[in-house]
């Protein structure tokens, strides 16, 4: 018996704490959407390491160059194919520009060429802003400077509230959407009021306008459609405060915005 | 007579023929050179038409009076990418493309005649068209080749290397044929590059000359980067849509692109030249003539590509030879292309990034307005208040035409460290697009045509019928009065226009083109087919 309350106890512990390193993984899980890391390669980690031990001094440990030439932009590491080309330079060096040969077994060859490419695949992929990205890098204003603005010059509070709408809007969307939503938000919010040529009005979400025709959906949810030479059709876009704050705007009043909806959370 | 002396004259005859026609033409087939010198109208034997790039036409079957009954003459369907290429029109052909792709169309019916494919690697994005000379057509790829087709039959004569595509090189562009000269340009700013220019002979791709877009070391313009840097030597400026050319002035004129890494300066110190830039190069040699730059060192990747347009024109009173672009940047700007001289640099759309205009007629950027790591609210986004898309100068009206976006981006510094490549994005908040005409004497505004929220990429062709044809970005193709910008005419084409419209004639009728996605469609008043 007392063997089975040691054990269930051991196991109990063992839940304790274990689930402490549950719980921030799950932490993470439930915070706003990120991309999960990709699994890392263990032959660029590797290399990475490999790299920075042989090469890092002259080429700078992420291979962007020191003394020795930047090879993310190097033709021969972009034609190399699985340490070929580069295998046959870290042999040989490179006497006439002042590279010794680098002693290297063939997989210490392979790993740093697969830490060179991955390192060029970044490059190549380095037009673009990770959802990931952290909060702390676009936290750089004054919350307090955004809560005054959201309820003065901005005009936030018209159509918004941080206890109604926007409560808890940090934990909804990750940082660099919340940043892009705050300053337009996606999705269609307009409607518009067709006048008919009798008089009679028609209004419901907007589907489509044009130069020539406007397009709705009526109180019954139907699809009206009318030619613009023949009804008045007005436009009531909930989004356009969003779209006059873009014309009038500082980086800073963005900042301090960013930063107090941030803290709704 | 004998009946073998007829037919011994015939022969006698053809070889006479053969021989005055010189090698590899036969009679009725090629493009004749003179073509390229007059304006286009039973020819279009060039990206823009003409060397002006000024995509007005002569042409005035199709006018105000009859464009309420403009009909379709034929469609035809590639079924397959969105054509965004410019078709040429010779000897009654059309020869356009998409990439990897290059088809000959019967332009009087419409009917196939030839496709050439050739599959690669490399940024499939798009595609703008050929050059031609005699019969062979000139056609670059993605994996950054050029190639050079027999345009009877598609059959391939030669394949060159441009540039390094594993390097991130690709290319898009129309080749412009100049004389004896196919002048090739390249892309690719996701990696850093230098940019430039190739000119190879037209029978045997051998390379005539190059210009590079960043000087080399100690050359004039070298001082504009870091010494002592690879920057120089990385520093961008793809030269990716076709120059224009002055035959009597015998200046090619060019936009370069923007500089590397994209997003981020100062690893690059300094103007940056010749990116983002309209460069005057002769021909025959490559050598720069003058240069004008529209966005001196740019964070924005806003290419200055758009078409260099050459009009010649009263300003202040006097006769001018003059050269307008309608920049990526937002602004305006009028030289004088016999030596560059600066004349009009002004805002065509709001603009948030430029706080003036320095004494060399150069906006000048707002600190405020540089990438950061934490966002920078920037109209125009990386976009570009204009793109590739074709402007048009009509010279009945002396206004200058463009598709104009208000675009609002947030431009992310993400690279820490060295930069490398692009260093970061914007994301596009919002946009709308506008057809604005401008007085080229001032730059302003004379009239604006919304087209509708969203970016809008189509073209613009203005006619001698009083016509501008363009598309809003709902897909309603659109004929306008350049006078006034009011819509005459308009029809939803089912797809978004992202070409650039071009005309004809053939035996005394006039056909419209205008490319919609992967169909392209052939408009005519009515009459004999």
């Amino acid at each position: 018996m007392i063997k089975s309350l040691g054990m269930w106890f051991a196991i109990l512990l063992l839940a304790i704490v274990g689930s402490f390193g549950l719980s921030n993984s799950l932490a993470q899980a439930q915070a706003p959407a990120q991309d999960a890391a990709p699994p890392k390669d263990p032959a660029v980690e590797r290399g990475r390491k490999q790299f920075g031990q042989s090469c890092g001094f002259c080429h700078g440990v992420d291979a962007t160059g020191a003394r020795g030439p930047d090879l993310l932009r190097s033709p021969l590491v972009a034609h190399d194919v699985k340490g070929d080309l580069i295998g046959d330079v870290m042999r040989h060096g490179r006497p006439d520009k002042g590279m010794p040969a680098i002693p290297a077994t063939d997989d210490q060859v392979a790993d740093i060429a697969a830490f060179l490419h991955s390192q060029i695949a970044e490059a190549m992929n380095s037009a673009d802003v990770p959802q990931g990205y952290p909060a702390d890098r676009l936290l750089t204003g004054n919350a307090e400077a955004g809560k005054a603005y959201f309820n003065g010059a901005g005009g936030c509070k018209n159509c918004h509230s941080p206890t109604g709408d926007l409560a808890e809007i940090a934990n909804k969307y990750s940082p660099i959407e919340l940043e892009a939503h705050m300053l337009y938000p996606e999705g269609k919010f307009t409607t518009v009021v067709v006048t008919l040529p009798a008089g009679d009005k028609i209004a419901g979400p907007l589907v489509h306008i044009d130069e020539f025709s406007v397009a709705l959906r009526d109180a019954s949810g139907e699809y009206r459609s009318f030619a613009r030479d023949r009804v008045k059709a007005e436009i009531q876009d909930r989004l356009a405060a969003h779209r006059n704050l873009l014309d009038k705007l500082t980086q800073s009043e963005i900042h301090n915005l960013f930063a107090y909806l941030q803290s709704l959370n | 007579m004998p009946r073998y002396s007829g037919e011994l004259m015939i022969k006698v005859a053809l070889l006479i023929g053969a021989f005055l026609l010189g090698p590899g033409l036969a009679a009725g087939q090629g493009l004749d050179p003179a073509a390229l010198l007059r304006p286009a109208t039973d020819t279009w034997p060039t990206y823009n038409g003409e060397y002006s790039g000024r995509r007005y036409s002569a042409l005035d079957q199709i006018n105000q009076g009859n464009i309420g009954s403009l009909t379709l003459a034929w469609i035809y369907r590639t079924r397959g990418a969105a054509i965004k290429s410019t078709p040429l029109e010779v000897n009654n052909i059309l020869y356009f493309t998409a990439p990897d792709n290059v088809w000959a169309v019967d332009a009087r019916f419409g009917r196939p005649i030839w496709h050439y494919e050739r599959k690669s690697e490399g940024d499939h994005i798009g595609h703008r068209g050929l050059g031609m000379y005699k019969n062979w057509l000139y056609f670059t790829t993605p994996d950054a080749h050029l190639i050079c087709l027999d345009a009877k039959d598609g059959k391939l004569r030669w394949d060159i290397v441009l540039a390094d595509g594993k390097l991130g090189y690709f290319a898009t562009m129309a080749p412009l044929v100049v004389r004896d000269h196919v002048i090739a340009g390249v892309s690719g700013d996701v990696t850093d590059l230098r940019g430039m220019l190739t000119s190879v002979d037209p029978d045997t791709g051998k390379v005539q000359w190059r210009w590079y877009t960043e000087p080399d070391p100690g050359q004039p313009g070298s001082e504009t980067w870091p010494k002592d840097s690879d920057a120089l030597l990385h520093g961008g400026g793809m030269t990716w849509m076709t120059g224009t050319y002055d035959p009597a002035l015998n200046l090619l004129y060019w936009g370069t692109g923007n500089p590397n890494p994209v997003l981020v300066g100062e690893g690059r110190a300094g103007d940056n030249l010749y990116t983002c830039s309209i460069v005057a190069l002769n021909p025959d040699t490559g050598k720069l003539a003058w240069y004008f730059q529209p966005s001196p060192h740019d964070v924005h990747d806003w290419d200055a590509v758009e078409t260099p347009v050459l009009f010649d024109a009263e300003f202040q009173g006097k006769p001018r030879k003059l050269l307008a672009q309608a920049s990526r940047n937002g602004f305006f700007f009028l030289l004088d292309r016999t030596n560059g001289e600066h004349l009009v640099t002004s805002a065509f759309i709001d603009q948030t990034w430029s706080s003036g205009v320095d004494s060399r007629g150069r906006p000048i950027a707002k600190p405020s307005a540089t990438p950061s790591p934490d966002g920078a609210l920037v109209e125009p986004g990386s976009d570009g208040a204009t793109n590739w898309m074709a402007p048009s100068f009509d010279p009945q009206t002396n206004l200058f035409y463009v598709v104009a976006r208000r675009v609002f981006s947030i431009f992310y510094r993400v690279a820490e460290g060295k930069a490398e490549g692009w260093g970061g994005r914007d994301r596009n908040l919002w946009a709308n697009t506008t057809l604005r005409a401008l007085d080229y004497k001032t730059g302003k505004v004379v009239w604006n045509h919304e087209l509708g929220e969203e970016e809008g990429i189509a073209g613009i062709l203005t006619t001698a019928g009083h016509l501008l044809f363009s598309a809003d970005v709902s897909g309603n193709m659109l004929a306008l009065d350049p006078a006034t910008g009011k819509t005459l005419w308009h029809l939803n084409v089912g797809g978004e226009v992202v070409a650039s419209p071009m005309t004809y004639e053939i035996d005394g009728r006039q056909y419209l083109i205008v490319p919609v996605q992967d169909v392209m469609y052939a408009f005519a008043v009515p009459g004999k087919t």
